[in-house]
Order: structure tokens, then C-alpha cells, then sequence
């Protein structure tokens, strides 16, 4: 959460003479982030108070006046479309060179002298929303009217007559922090990292301890909290009289330049507390309450609720309610209702100031979809020691800005007596942590800049705007660091004795088989972990077994994928319109259900390749497979045709095994699968259980001697029926010859001059001893060998 | 014979003169220098003659016959130099015709970026271990001294599985990567100093938050490791990926599981840490600085919870998102961060 944060306020509590930049560098270091600063003396620059002396219609233009403007030195004519433009006003007049939003919307436009319809104008009248005030009430067509809220002289700079000449930093505070989301937080931290002197003592009042007190001419009032763990401190008065319109100028200001919308003095009061002390409290209309009394409870069921922003609720017991004697008045720490809510005729109002549980406040915002400023300061846990100088702030603010009386006592609910948190403080684990030598002197510093007692005997007691932070000794630790400023540490590489620790197989190949498939020309995808029913329907898997997701984002994610395939298939149909061909892959965990165990994530490869005839894609696909598996040490494979014909195709797929162990598969989708993911063309896939595989690879290459005898070749080419398999042939001729070193395949032949049904292969025979030379002759032997047992086996025909 | 010597000399000189092209020359080496040539049949003829008077016209014959193939040398030279002044018409190509590829395939940035890291950590002695992505919330938040109540264990900020309770408490499908800082001390001698990066899911999905998205952490425990240590695995890390010229900056934060905590900023390398880009705000940083990652002390708790002796040893933590700090580097302006998971293709064969 960010707070915008302006020096001057921030000034008011701390003396400092630093630049806005000094002083954003040093909080910055101490972990107030100001992610930017706003130097609004260059925002407002060149503009100027105007009085407009003299309002003449423009004779080209119903709707433009021509305006003479007093600016100071010089009255200039300036071309206006204000519809409540006076003599005698007072407006912010932008000079040529002036930056502002036109209409108040889009980027700073830099304005320069121009003419209008023929008539020319020295300059702008602006609007609020024109020099960044959008938040101001005004009407849409009005300039902005600063009669009201200044006595400068025409000519003087708007920054210097409206009090503008300030700083606004915007400052990211951390969970932990909430009391830094607030001008007094961020004076205090700036007074610890610079030598400025941090001035803020809390005010307290007189009645302070007392839970239900009467006394006579005091209008009576009872609080009673119900859920004492959901609300430790509640804190109501009552003050008559008031009377509610805008607030000052100053105020709006300040509001304005912390981001809020002026509404009324009310408003505005608890939310310029909110900003100073960073205590949320809220104003009741005390005339629209049925009983004198509040009630913190939780809701009973179904009960009905009007939030202030006129979204409308059904409660529950798990939602804490302020209530009067009827119904709920607040939800509490979110938002007052409607009913309830101070209008511009309310004349008495319940004030409160409260403390309530970080945890329902957070869970019951998110089961409303409600949010609000309170909120989000409840939900990082606030000190039930907090609401009492906001309160008597609040009250202050009100009698001083909207007049009117208290008229009952301050009522006050502990649920427990405030005790400080105390913890053991040794500079030498801070020292050894931090890696540096610093004396306990400077740390104690540190820690009592930052509202941190420490005693003699090393206690460290905890300031209460620290009460959900600090909750250890250890916690002193960055408190220290972080003063002393974590620029200044040196930078080591740690240099003691290295432990390796041992590579993970699964990691290693994943990224060597990734390297060797993208080498191989193939795209690698990354999808997400989620897949649909709909995407494992299609694919034939049962949602059933599936690691299903509690609380998937969309439907469409709501299980983790059991197999790459699905994801896949997804991605092929996809992109196989704008790249009708392709080969895609992914290597990522699946994800299987166990019992009495988390789920096992077996890494897997898929592999697609698409376009083309399934046939050719087929081909493709396994010479990758095969390249691959050359390339990570695997031999001896075979494939089996005993796939599912429901998700393969039952003539182009095959299962894979290696040393007879069951790998993966491989073969082109059914034409219900491809249907299925709407597939433009027909894929195959290859999936391999990489998981499984892990104590199959190895980089081991092994070394065969060079022959020393040269080897003699012969070709030879026959024709056998198109379903023998050239896989059985090959093997067979491998395992009948004697003197044969390897075979290679030249050519597979179908077409003319060989019947249908029949196809004819050339192979390249080479042979080899590793004794001796061959001669012709015993080669020609070993030949005619193996075309016997091709004719006998195969009845192959011999070409050749 | 002398003097048919001398003439077939003359005849030769005479001609070679007038051959101006490759053929004409190689057709005058056969006529004079082949196996039937005139050079040849005369040779013969010396070898015919008698001692006295061979000895005499066979130096000649000799002499003539090297001056031929001298100056047949010489005229082959010279066709060559011409031949070749011209082989910048002859053999012309459009040398800005698009060059032929072999198919070209492509790792996803991703993968690249995690490859990458891994290796500069690897130089000074982390090793990569895996991430299991489904885990107990006890390693997920519990042990990471996040107590039950923690925002993040909220069902709208994590993904839970649909299973019922174990003994470590609900399946979580890991919001960050730190479920592997408790799972290393239980696994693993000490010291060690681990490096894993994996895959984390959370509740989010807009053009800046991914659902799925991978996170990078280092733990380092050892005796004596202290925040200076931290200091310098940054620094290695910075410079190393982004360049020895980028500043680091550290800004004290909160993390629930690293005690002290902070964000690691490093200068801009758009505005050059300036924060300005003539005269106008930097777009791309906050005052100069891009915020980068986490890191800090790991917490006593936590290193209680993985049964480690917290008065022996101490340890660091350092982390980021491998998408936001690819991006910071590569200038890659990717509008929508999901864009790097819809697998299209015109995304991904860009890398």
C-alpha cells in the first residue's frame, strides 16, 4: 500500500531543514519507499491569481466570453467558456507556458498565447480539475472560484496564495508498517534516519478507563461489545450542535494532496485523522439511531445490510457487525451503513474509534467484495493504544471546524489493559548477523530514535504503533540495519568450504533433451499446469483420478494436468492456421494422485509434430525420437502396435520400449481426437515418461575400433509385400549374416514397375572382418546367403 | 636438327603470343607438349642420332624444350590473373537474397532465462534442486513462520487441492518457490547453498499477474553467513546478468520467512538510474530504480522448523520472478505477461 505524503505536513512533526530529495533518499533507505516526488511549485508554475475586471461576449462565439484579467502587473483579455465567470472573482489564470490537463483529463498540455475565434487570449482560466484538483466538487462548466479561500493580490503565484508551495511524496509501505501509512509514521521514521527532531506528544483524554459513565446534563450512552476477541477496544462520544458544510480551504487541501475527496467537514475531519494518525474512526448520524445504545456483534443470519457506497449485503454470523438496538449500523472496520451515514442536515453525531481483529476485518472484506480505506489500515493490525490520541484529535478538529458540544462522556471498552511487548536485545547476534562491528551505544540509538525503550539489563520495550510487528528479538536486527543504512555494509562472496550438493538426474536430462530437441528444429511450448474436464474429455481421460483444484480461477483451469498430451493438442489447434506446419514440444511435470501422499510429479516430454500427411509427419517425428534417443545413450528400443485405436490411429501408432521396458508412445491422433480439439490438420505426438526413463541415460559413448581391414560394399534391391515391415526384414538380416557391418536403407520404392501392394527396398550392405581382408568371394557367398533367406522368408524378389 | 629446334622454338614463341583464352592454350600444349606433340617427335629424333652429336643437340633439345614449357608457364599465369579480374561479372550473386536455413527450432525465452541463471549461480557454488509444485501448506506456509491467519493462506489468494487434510495439513499448489527451504534442510547435509526455480500459481490474472508463473531462490546456510555474504551473491548475480555497470540499492521490506528483509533494486538501465529521459519521467522505473527482487536472513523460525541449530548456523535467501527480470533485461515489452504461456507461435519463434 502506498500513502501520498506531503513534507510540509510531515514538517509539522518533524524539524528538518533536508530538500524533499534528501530527505526521500534517507527514508527511502530506512524502508519508507518514495517511489516518486511531486515538486508542485513546478506544477502550479506560471500560474497566477486573476481578477476578472470585466466579463464581454465574443462576437464570433455564444458560448466564450472574453474576460479582462487583472494578473498583476498587466490586465490581459483571456478567451473563456466558464458559465460562473464574475467581476470581482478571483481565479487561477494560466500563463503561456503553464502546464495543465484540458477538461481536466489525458497528459499536461503546455499552454501557449493563441487566438480563439479570432480573438486572442493571454492565457487560460482554469478549472480545478484543470491543475489537478479533479477530486474538488465543481460544476462541469465552471472555472474554479478562488475569491473564498484567498486574499492574494492579482499577480501572485497560485503555489504561494493557495498555500501550494510543498512537496508530496508517494511512499510504498510495507504490510507490517501501517502506522508508516500516515503523517505522523513517516515523520517519526524521518526523524530517526535524519538529525531532525521528531515533535508529537499524544493527547489524552481526562476520562480516560471508563467503560459506562453517567453524569447529569450528559445524555446518556451505553456501548456493548459482544465479541470481545473480534473487537478489543471500542470508543464512542456523542457530540450536539454541529453544524456541516465545507471545510476550510487548509483542510481541503491537505485532503486534496493526500488523495481524498473534500465531501464536509465531517467527512473530511475523520479522514484527515485517518491520514495524520493513521487511526480509521467513524461519524454516525446520532439522530437516525434507533436506541441509545451500540452494540459489536456478529450478524445473525440473512440479516440485511446498506453499505454507505449503496452496495447492498446479506449477512452472517461470520461478518462482525456495530448494530443499534434494531439492526446493523457498520460492518465493522469496512464500512458504515447508509441509514446511519451524517448528511449536510445532521446537527449530532456518534463518533468511534475502535480497535478490530486484523483477521475478520480482511476475511469479511473479501466475503463482501467491500473495501475501504479503514479496512485496509484494520486488516494490517492496529494497537488497541491508537485510537485515543486519533479520537481526541477528531473531537478537537470538530469543535473547533463544525462547532457544537460534546454532550456524553468519551465511552470506553477494553476487552484487556494494554501491556507493552518486551523482548531480550544481545548486540552481538545483531553484530554477527549482520557482519559488521557496531557498538551497543549507536544500536540503542537506533532503537530509541524509532520509540523502542531499551533498559539497562538489555529489555527492549516495543512502542505500541509497533504492537503487530515486532514479535521477536530478532526483529531488532533490521531496525539497527536498516538506521545504519544497508548501503553501507560491504559486499563478500561467501568463500567457506563447498558442499556440492548432488546434481538431480530429472534436472539434468530435462535440459539436455530440451537443448537437443530444440536442435532438432522443433518450437518449445509452455502451457499452464491447468487443463478443463473439457480437455481431458477430448482426450479420452477420466476427470475422476485427477488432481482436481478447491478454487480454480475459471472453469477451464480446474484440474492439473495428468498428461501433456491434452495441452498440447490445444496448442497444435491453435496455431495450425497461421503455421499449417510445425513441430512443437514441451517437458514439464503431470500430475497424479496418491494415496496418504501429496501427488507425484513424474516429469514427461510431448512432442508434436503436424501438417503434412500423417504418414510424413510420422517419419519426422521418429527420426527425431530416434536422433534423440541416439544422443542420450539409448540403444536398444523397439515399438509394439498395441495402442488405444480410440485416441491413435490404428495403422500410424506404435507404444516404445527400452530394454523391454514400456517408455512412452507414439503414433499419429485418431480422427476422434483430432476432432475433438478441432484440429485443421492431422498431428502426431510422441509422449515419453521421461520420469521412468531417468536410469536409461547416460553420456557414456562407447568407442568401437576403427576397422583396420577395409570393408567391401554391395547394394542390393528387392520387393516384398507393402506389410512387411521394414523393421522385421532388417532384423532378420542382421541377425542371419557373419560378415556384415551394418545396413543402410537408400531408397523405399512404391510406384511404377512395382505392383500395388508391394514395395521395393535398396539397401546398402557393407562387410567387414575385423581379422582380415574379404575377398570377393566370400563376400559374393554371404550375399547369396541372404537373398536366399529373403526369398525363403520374405519372398522377396530379388532387383538386384 | 639444330636448327628445326630453333624453329619449332620460333614457331612456338609465335603463337603463344596470339592466345588469348584457356581452350586455344591447353589445344597448344597437346600440339607441342602432349604425348604426340612436336616437342616429343622431335626428341625422339635426337634419340636417334648419333653419340657424339646427341650429346650436343640432346642439351639443346633440352634447353629448347624448357624454355617452351616456360613460357607455356608463364602464358598459363597470365590467362589465369585475366580470368580471374573477371570473375566478379562471371560469377555475380545477389548476396542480399535471403540465406537458406536449416530448420531452425526455439527454446522458449523462459527456459533460456532459467539456464542462464542457473549458471551464474553454479559458478560460485549453488546447485539447482527440484520444486515439487503440489505441497503440504506445512512447507507452503506453515514452517515458513506464515501462521494459519496469513492473507496468503486465504482461499482467494492460493490454489488449494480438492483433497482431504493430511498430517502436514491442506494441499497447496505452491504460491512460491520458498516450500523448498524447509524440504532442503530435511534433505540435505549442511552446509549447502541450493538454487531452485520452478513453477508457482496464484490467484491472479491480469496483464501484469499470470496464474501460473516461475519464481528463482537461493538458500545459502552455513556458519557464519551473514548479510555482507547476501550483499555479494546479489552483487555476483546483478552484474553478471544485468552488467557491471548497474547499481544495486537495498531497501529495508517484510517477508514473513527472512528477518531482516528487503527489496533489491537495481539502477535503470533505460534512463541510466537518472529517472529522467529528456526531461520527461522515466517510464520504465520509479526515480532511476526497477525493483528486482526479495531477499534477506532467513528466520530463526524457519530454520527452527527444518531442524537446523540456529546458535551454529545462519543463512540467506534471495528471490525473484524469472518473467518480470527477463523483461527488465531483454527490454522485452510484452503488453500482457500471459502472453509467454498461450503458446502462440508468433510469440515464441521470436527466441
Amino acid at each position: 500500500m502506498n500513502i501520498l505524503a506531503s513534507y510540509n505536513w510531515i514538517k509539522e512533526y518533524l524539524k528538518t531543514d533536508l530538500s524533499a530529495e534528501e530527505f526521500a533518499k534517507l527514508t527511502t533507505s530506512a524502508g519508507n519507499s518514495v517511489e516518486t516526488i511531486s515538486d508542485l511549485s513546478k506544477k502550479f508554475n506560471r500560474m497566477v491569481v486573476g481578477l476578472i475586471t470585466k466579463v464581454e461576449s465574443h462576437p464570433d462565439a455564444d458560448k466564450l466570453r472574453i474576460v479582462k484579467t487583472d494578473i498583476g502587473k498587466k490586465k490581459v483579455d483571456i478567451v473563456c467558456g466558464g458559465e460562473n465567470l464574475e467581476e470581482g472573482m478571483l481565479v487561477v489564470v494560466g500563463l503561456p507556458g503553464a502546464k495543465v490537463l484540458w477538461h481536466g483529463e489525458g497528459d499536461l498540455v503546455e499552454l501557449e498565447k493563441t487566438k480563439i475565434r479570432g480573438v486572442e487570449s493571454h492565457g487560460m482560466i482554469c478549472a480545478a480539475s484543470e491543475i489537478g484538483f479533479d477530486k474538488l466538487e465543481q460544476s462541469e462548466k465552471d472555472i474554479w472560484d478562488i475569491t473564498k479561500i484567498t486574499e492574494s493580490k492579482p499577480g501572485t503565484p497560485i503555489s504561494e496564495a493557495l498555500g501550494l508551495d510543498d512537496f508530496i511524496f508517494d511512499i510504498e509501505v510495507t504490510t507490517n508498517r501501517p502506522d508508516c501509512k500516515s503523517i505522523i509514521g513517516q515523520a517519526r521514521e524521518g526523524g530517526a534516519v535524519t538529525s531532525g527532531k521528531f515533535n508529537f506528544s499524544k493527547q489524552v483524554s481526562k476520562s480516560e478507563n471508563t467503560n459506562v459513565h453517567t453524569k447529569k446534563g450528559i445524555k446518556e450512552f451505553v456501548v456493548d461489545v459482544k465479541e470481545k476477541e473480534l473487537c478489543p477496544k471500542y470508543s464512542a462520544v456523542l457530540i450536539g450542535g454541529i453544524k456541516v458544510g465545507p471545510s476550510p480551504w487548509w483542510l481541503q487541501k491537505k485532503l486534496l494532496l493526500a488523495g481524498f475527496k473534500p465531501i464536509n467537514n465531517l467527512v473530511d475531519i475523520t479522514n484527515y485523522v485517518l491520514h495524520e494518525y493513521g487511526q480509521p474512526m467513524h461519524t454516525f448520524d446520532a439522530d437516525k439511531l434507533n436506541g441509545d445504545k451500540v452494540v459489536v456483534r456478529k450478524a445473525k443470519k440473512s440479516e440485511k445490510f446498506v453499505a454507505l457506497d449503496g452496495s447492498e449485503h446479506k449477512l452472517d454470523s461470520s461478518v462482525l457487525v456495530i448494530a443499534d438496538s434494531k439492526r446493523p449500523i457498520a460492518i465493522a472496520g469496512v464500512m458504515g451503513g447508509e441509514s446511519t451515514g451524517t448528511t449536510d442536515i445532521t446537527t449530532s453525531v456518534l463518533i468511534e474509534c475502535a480497535t478490530f481483529d486484523p483477521v475478520s476485518v480482511r476475511r469479511t472484506s473479501r466475503a463482501l467484495n467491500l473495501y475501504s480505506d479503514s479496512q485496509l489500515l484494520f486488516e494490517k493490525g492496529l494497537s488497541t493504544e491508537a485510537t485515543e490520541p486519533a479520537l481526541m484529535r477528531a473531537i478537537s478538529l470538530i469543535l473547533e471546524i463544525a462547532g457544537g458540544k460534546i454532550i456524553s462522556d468519551i465511552i470506553t471498552h477494553k476487552t484487556s489493559d494494554y501491556k507493552s511487548l518486551v523482548f531480550d536485545f544481545d548486540e552481538d547476534s545483531v553484530n554477527s548477523l549482520m557482519g559488521i562491528d557496531m557498538s551497543k551505544k549507536a544500536m540503542v540509538t537506533s532503537l530509541e530514535k524509532l520509540g523502542f525503550m531499551v533498559s539497562k539489563s538489555n529489555k527492549v520495550t516495543v512502542p505500541y504503533w509497533r504492537d503487530n510487528d515486532i514479535e521477536s528479538s530478532v526483529d531488532f536486527v533490521e531496525e539497527i540495519a536498516r538506521i545504519y543504512g544497508y548501503d553501507n555494509f560491504p559486499a563478500k562472496l561467501p568463500s567457506s568450504g563447498l558442499n556440492f550438493l548432488k546434481e538431480d538426474p530429472g534436472l539434468v536430462w530435462e535440459r539436455k533433451i530440451k537443448d537437443l530437441l530444440a536442435g532438432s528444429g522443433l518450437t518449445e511450448v509452455y502451457s499452464f499446469a491447468f487443463v478443463s474436464k473439457d480437455q481431458l474429455d477430448n482426450y479420452g481421460i477420466s476427470e475422476q483420478n485427477v488432481v482436481k483444484i478447491k478454487n480454480p480461477l475459471t472453469i477451464d483451469q480446474e484440474y492439473m494436468r495428468p498428461s501433456l498430451v491434452p495441452s498440447m493438442l490445444t496448442a497444435i489447434s491453435k496455431n495450425n492456421k497461421r503455421f499449417p506446419v510445425g513441430g512443437l514440444f514441451e517437458v514439464a511435470p503431470v500430475y497424479k494422485n496418491r494415496k496418504n501422499d501429496r501427488p507425484k510429479e513424474p516429469l514427461q516430454l510431448v512432442l508434436g509434430v503436424y501438417g503434412g500427411d500423417g504418414k510424413g509427419s510420422f517419419l519426422k517425428a521418429k527420426g527425431i525420437l530416434e536422433r534423440l534417443f541416439g544422443q542420450v545413450g539409448i540403444h536398444n528400443y523397439e515399438y509394439k502396435r498395441d495402442t488405444d485405436p480410440q485416441i491413435w490411429h490404428a495403422g500410424r501408432s506404435v507404444s516404445i520400449h527400452v530394454d523391454g521396458r514400456f517408455v512412452g508412445e507414439m503414433g499419429q491422433v485418431s480422427r476422434f481426437v483430432e476432432r475433438a480439439f478441432g484440429l485443421d490438420v492431422s498431428a502426431v505426438i510422441i509422449r515419453l515418461e521421461i520420469a521412468e526413463m531417468l536410469d536409461l541415460f547416460t553420456n557414456i559413448k562407447f568407442y568401437k575400433a576403427i576397422a583396420q581391414f577395409p570393408s567391401v560394399k554391395r547394394d542390393i534391391a528387392f520387393v516384398i509385400d507393402e506389410r512387411i515391415e521394414y523393421g522385421a526384414v532388417i532384423e532378420k538380416i542382421m541377425s542371419d549374416a557373419r560378415l556384415l557391418e551394418s545396413v543402410d536403407v537408400f531408397d523405399i520404392y512404391r510406384g511404377k514397375g512395382v505392383d500395388e501392394d508391394k514395395k521395393s527396398l535398396a539397401l546398402h550392405l557393407s562387410f567387414s572382418s575385423s581379422e582380415r581382408t574379404l575377398n570377393a568371394k566370400e563376400v559374393d557367398d554371404e550375399l547369396e546367403l541372404l537373398r536366399t533367406m529373403l526369398q525363403k522368408e520374405f519372398n522377396a524378389i530379388m532387383r538386384s | 636438327m639444330k636448327k628445326e629446334l630453333e624453329k619449332l622454338k620460333n614457331e612456338f614463341e609465335g603463337v603463344i603470343k596470339k592466345v588469348s583464352d584457356k581452350d586455344s592454350l591447353e589445344k597448344l600444349k597437346n600440339e607441342f607438349l602432349g604425348r604426340k606433340g612436336k616437342v616429343k617427335s622431335l626428341m625422339k629424333n635426337v634419340a636417334s642420332l648419333a653419340d657424339e652429336e646427341r650429346k650436343v643437340i640432346g642439351k639443346i633439345a633440352n634447353e629448347i624444350k624448357d624454355a617452351i614449357e616456360v613460357s607455356y608457364g608463364l602464358k598459363e599465369k597470365e590467362l589465369e590473373v585475366q580470368e580471374y579480374a573477371t570473375i566478379v561479372d562471371r560469377e555475380w550473386m545477389d548476396v542480399t537474397q535471403p540465406g537458406t536455413f536449416a530448420e531452425q527450432g526455439h527454446l522458449h525465452p523462459v527456459t533460456k532465462t532459467i539456464y542462464e541463471i542457473e549458471d551464474i549461480f553454479s559458478k560460485i557454488g549453488f546447485t539447482r534442486i527440484p520444486v515439487p509444485e503440489v505441497d503440504w501448506d506445512h512447507y507452503a506456509f506453515e514452517t515458513l513462520n506464515m501462521p494459519k491467519d496469513h492473507p496468503a493462506r486465504d482461499d482467494w489468494e492460493t490454489f488449494f487441492i480438492d483433497a482431504p487434510e493430511g498430517k502436514k495439513g491442506k494441499l497447496v499448489v505452491i504460491p512460491h518457490v520458498s516450500n523448498v527451504q524447509v524440504r532442503a534442510m530435511e534433505d540435505y547435509e549442511l552446509p549447502f547453498r541450493a538454487l531452485y526455480i520452478g513453477r508457482s500459481y496464484r490467484r491472479q490474472s491480469d496483464t501484469s499477474h499470470s496464474p501460473m508463473f516461475h519464481q528463482f531462490e537461493i538458500l545459502m546456510i552455513d556458519e557464519g553467513v551473514n548479510f555482507t555474504h547476501l550483499r555479494g551473491v546479489i552483487e555476483h548475480f546483478v552484474h553478471s546478468y544485468f552488467g557491471p555497470d548497474r547499481s544495486i540499492r537495498l531497501r529495508p521490506h517484510h517477508f514473513r520467512f527472512t528477518e531482516p528483509s528487503f527489496e533489491v533494486d537495481i539502477s535503470c538501465g533505460l534512463c541510466s538510474g537518472t529517472g529522467e529521459l529528456d526531461n520527461i519521467q522515466c517510464k520504465m522505473c520509479k526515480e532511476g530504480w526497477l525493483e528486482l527482487a526479495g531477499a534477506g536472513m532467513t528466520h530463526p523460525n524457519v530454520l527452527k522448523a527444518g531442524g537446523v541449530d540456529t546458535k551454529k548456523y545462519t543463512a540467506l535467501a534471495f528471490a525473484f520472478g524469472i518473467e518480470r527480470t527477463m523483461m527488465m533485461r531483454a527490454g522485452m515489452n510484452v503488453d500482457d505477461i500471459r502472453t509467454l504461456y498461450k503458446n502462440d507461435l508468433r510469440f515464441v519463434r521470436q527466441f
